[in-house]
């Protein structure tokens, strides 16, 4: 179908009129001669009235067509594909399946509701059934037969999808398609099914009425579940006016591993934390009863693994373990769920690593380029390329000319050794801004001060890079370089006994489990997803589920968005405001989009080539006739 | 040629004038006594059976004039002059179809052509001639027996002047119609404007000369035909198809000539080949001339 992005220049066609009436005028102007001798006249150049006449009226047709094309240019058409409504009109009931529909007699009632607005479409509408909640499901396709709605509706059942009446009625418009009619919407009115995307709209043909259903005013909600350090962290909501107390049961793989009680104030929220010791791994819940909220709301899943522990990755100079003992222990401390798996490779084992084992890597702690060969530097480069994590600890084993050669173009910090401190003139270091994540666990100096350095590098920070630590000379003791992918941390010294007494102070592991942490937040693979977000069957069930990536598997949780677990609602006209809202930004979409299809398609470039060729078409036959 | 030789004298009616007097009748006796009165007689001794006077033989005259009964008187030569006096049965071939409408300058051709058939009817008639009336366009209209009868140039003369345009030209079916129907040898006199094949009208005429007919055509034209004095580009529609032609006439006007010329000499020398007489009539010239033409031709055909 042509539309136009300036439809008013359509009137500039009027101009038509201009021509038409010349054409009148010019054949009243010529004399009409009434003459008997024509007889001698036919061998003469003249023309034929009849052909004279079919030429006039093709140049009467040329020159309307050069100012309708002109019309037409400056109107700018393009071809797009919205159709004008043909088909019969239709109903089609919207029925929300989200979690907030699982509250008790919830479903019910919306499914009463569903029926009675079948029932009430006038005859001759076809009537559809769409139900949203996790994803639009298009249940009773739009057709005549009302039986199949009503056996569709009588199937419906609240899932554990989240509300979202956008994705809903771009869905129901798409169904409608030609057709114009009515969308009912039978939803509890949750006041979080607008979310922020801005995409779809409904077409101008289609009314949107919605049936609001009574849901339950308290809810008991498991909002979050993690494993934090040895214990699982649970958090319970309470959405209700009241204070509540209630028991989070935990259980690994449907095994009670205890249970911790809870009591939030109206509103309020409470962690209930369980100790893991001696679990492993397996599907770890956590549940609470709560039988007048959301049903779906009251168990949540977590993945206990130890597999999915980010992987820190040494560099050493000769791959002796000795070279990251003081690492190596201070990792292993939190070895196990939710700690940090170690490996430590010497530079030419870096080197010949393959690319699927560096990409199981979170971080890579460079103690030694002794042995880092091209390959080695190439795959350092890739890797925070790619978003990795790495701490270089400029100590004895460290090669700064290897470094910044490898990290060319990565990399702007470059560093140079310098003399040993006297021992009366030891250097301390201490945060020089104490909120960066790494030092943000100390409060400060702390216990920071008391590690003392006898031999430092000099780091030349460069205008890329920021100052996190500095020595007490006001030289710089810990660097972040930033770079476009991963995150790059320059420590001014080793962290092996050498230079320092930093490994044997208890600031140190604090400081490397702080430090991988934040350098890992870039890579750790995510391990919870909400209903919805994966695809398949297993995307929609809450649980925990195995996730293929790059040939490996992983297990990772899906639960319900905890948004759905508020039970506050807005009022019909709040809706009303949202589908006018998506309908204006819809507007300004397809505006934009017609401009876009419009300036893509040129078509008032070939509209104002054919006017040209009707001019000069009219100009040549306008100079034969004379 | 007709057109070639206008006179100077202003005894003669403008025909544009002419046609604006009464009834046929009066034009006709108009233009016939004022003709008369300016012609010297001489010219159309010899013509007529009664006798006029004698004359001394010159060599050269006629010897069958020669009266041999005073030569045996008298043993000289003189010739007899006579006056005419006749039983010649007259045909007034009139063409009235459409284009005999046309007429740029106060009088059509159909106008001029009826004051010549009336003039040559009522010059007849004072000459004793019998004088018939066919007038056709592309079949015959009315058609008028010869007759001498005074009474008979009346009805002439009214069946004249309530004539109307008729169809098309098609000079040659009617032609061969009136020469089949002519039981005695005669004067043939066509006037019409000859828009049609020529090749079709000399054939027809020359039917008239084959049943021993003597034939004269007036080639009546307007004025407007023969110089075609247009300027502007216009719609030119003729008359009897009604077909419209766009012309500029500045482009057109000399092939127009060419074409219009070409035709007039071709009957010309068509016409004047197969012996009949044609006379190209411009409808702004004084009808006196076509009477002296049709004396000439009358007095030829006696010698």
């Amino acid at each position: 179908m042509i539309s136009f992005l300036s439809p008013l220049f359509l009137a500039g066609a009027a101009a038509v009129v201009i021509p038409i009436a010349i054409h009148l005028f010019y054949k009243r102007a010529e004399p009409l001669i009434d003459f008997a001798a024509t007889r001698y006249l036919r061998r003469a150049p003249v023309e034929q009235s009849q052909r004279r006449r079919l030429r006039e009226l093709v140049l009467l047709a040329l020159r309307a067509a050069a100012l309708l094309l002109l019309a037409l240019a400056f109107a700018r058409p393009y071809l797009s594909q919205s159709a004008v409504a043909l088909a019969a009109p239709a109903t089609m009931v919207l029925v929300d399946t989200s979690v907030s529909m699982s509250g008790p007699g919830e479903f019910e009632r919306a499914r009463a509701k569903a029926l009675q607005v079948i029932a009430d479409a006038p005859i001759g509408h076809s009537v559809g059934v769409l139900s949203f909640g996790a994803g639009s499901t298009s249940v009773a396709p739009l057709s005549q037969d009302r039986g199949r709605a009503r056996a569709a509706i009588a199937n419906l059942t609240p899932g554990a999808g989240a509300t979202r009446y956008r994705a809903a009625l771009a869905r129901a418009a798409e169904e409608f398609g030609d057709r114009s009619g009515r969308l009912v919407v039978i939803t509890d009115l949750q006041q979080t099914g607008w979310d922020g995307a801005d995409q779809g709209g409904v077409p101008d043909r289609l009314t949107v009425d919605v049936e609001g259903v009574e849901g339950p005013t308290a809810n008991t909600a498991l909002t979050a579940l993690r494993v934090d350090g040895p214990e699982a962290v649970a958090i319970v909501q309470n959405y209700s006016s009241r204070m509540v107390t209630t028991e989070v049961v935990f259980s690994i793989d449907d095994r009670r591993i205890g249970a911790s009680a809870v009591s939030m104030a109206s509103g309020g929220s409470a962690e209930a934390r369980l100790s893991l010791e001696g679990q492993a791994s397996g599907r770890l819940a956590a549940a609470v009863d709560d039988r007048q909220g959301y049903a779906a709301d009251n168990v949540r899943y977590a993945v206990l693994d130890t597999a999915n522990a980010p992987l820190i990755l040494a560099v050493t100079a000769s791959g002796n373990p000795a070279e990251s003992f003081y690492l190596d222990r201070a990792v292993g401390i939190t070895e196990g769920p939710g700690g940090f798996r170690f490996r430590a490779v010497s530079g030419p084992a870096f080197s010949d690593l393959q690319p699927p084992a560096l990409a199981e890597a979170s971080v890579i702690v460079i103690l030694g380029t002794r042995g880092l060969e091209q390959r080695g530097r190439e795959l350092l480069a890739g890797f925070i390329r790619s978003g990795g994590g790495v701490l270089i600890t400029a100590g004895p084993d460290v090669d700064p000319a290897i470094l910044k050669g490898a990290l060319n173009g990565i990399m702007q910090t470059s560093w140079r050794d310098r003399e040993a401190v006297p021992s009366e003139k030891t250097l301390r270091f201490a945060p020089d801004d104490s909120r960066h994540p790494v030092f943000r666990l100390f409060g400060g100096v702390g216990t920071l001060g008391n590690v003392s350095f006898s031999h430092a590098a000099l780091i030349d920070v460069p205008a890329t890079a920021d100052v996190v630590a500095r020595y007490s000379d006001g030289s710089a003791a810990l660097v972040e370089e930033r770079t476009a992918g991963g995150r790059v941390l320059i420590f001014a010294s080793d962290i092996n006994d050498r230079w320092n007494d930093f490994p044997l102070q208890p600031a140190f592991v604090p400081f490397i489990h702080e430090a991988l942490r934040y350098l890992t937040s870039s890579r750790v693979a995510k391990a919870e997803y909400l209903v919805g977000e994966l695809p398949g069957l297993e995307g929609l069930t809450p649980g925990v589920t195995a996730l293929k990536n790059d040939a490996r598997s992983r297990r990772v949780a899906v639960n319900v968005d905890p948004r759905e677990s508020d039970p506050a609602r807005m009022s019909a006209d709040d809706f009303r405001a949202g589908v006018s809202r998506l309908n204006a930004t819809a507007q300004r979409e397809a505006s934009t989009e017609a401009r876009d299809q419009e300036d893509g398609q040129r078509l008032w470039q070939y509209a104002l080539l054919l006017m040209v060729v009707s001019l000069a078409a009219e100009g040549m036959l306008g100079r034969r006739l004379g | 040629m007709a057109t070639g030789t206008r006179p100077s004298e202003l005894r003669f009616l403008d025909p544009a004038v002419l046609a604006r007097l009464g009834t046929l009748e009066l034009k006709a006796r108009t233009v016939v006594e004022g003709f008369l009165s300016g012609l010297h007689r001489s010219p159309f001794k010899g013509f007529s059976v009664e006798f006029a006077e004698y004359r001394q033989y010159m060599p050269g005259d006629d010897l069958s004039s020669i009266d041999w009964k005073v030569y045996a008187r008298s043993d000289r030569y003189y010739v007899k002059k006579f006056e005419e006096e006749t039983n010649l049965d007259c045909y007034l071939l009139l063409d009235v179809s459409a284009s005999m409408g046309y007429g740029s300058r106060g009088v059509t051709k159909l106008e001029y052509a009826s004051m010549l058939a009336g003039s040559l009817a009522f010059l007849m008639q004072r000459q004793r001639d019998a004088v018939g009336l066919t007038t056709f366009d592309d079949s015959i209209v009315t058609m008028l027996p010869p007759s001498a009868r005074p009474s008979h140039l009346r009805s002439l003369l009214v069946t004249l002047d309530r004539m109307t345009l008729g169809n098309q030209t098609n000079v040659a079916k009617p032609l061969h119609q009136l020469a089949d129907g002519i039981a005695k040898r005669g004067l043939v006199i066509l006037i019409s404007d000859l828009i049609d094949e020529p090749e079709r009208v000399v054939d027809g005429l020359r039917h008239f000369r084959f049943r021993g007919a003597d034939v004269v055509v007036f080639h009546v034209m307007d004025p407007a035909e023969l110089t075609f004095p247009f300027t502007r580009a216009s719609r030119f529609r003729d008359i009897e198809g009604g077909d419209e032609l766009m012309a500029v006439p500045s482009v057109v006007r000399e092939q127009y000539l060419g074409e219009l010329n070409g035709t007039i000499d071709r009957y010309r020398r068509e016409l004047g080949a197969a012996g009949i007489d044609y006379r190209l009539l411009d409808t702004s010239e004084p009808l006196e001339f076509a009477l002296m033409s049709y004396l000439s031709t009358r007095g030829k055909g006696r010698k």
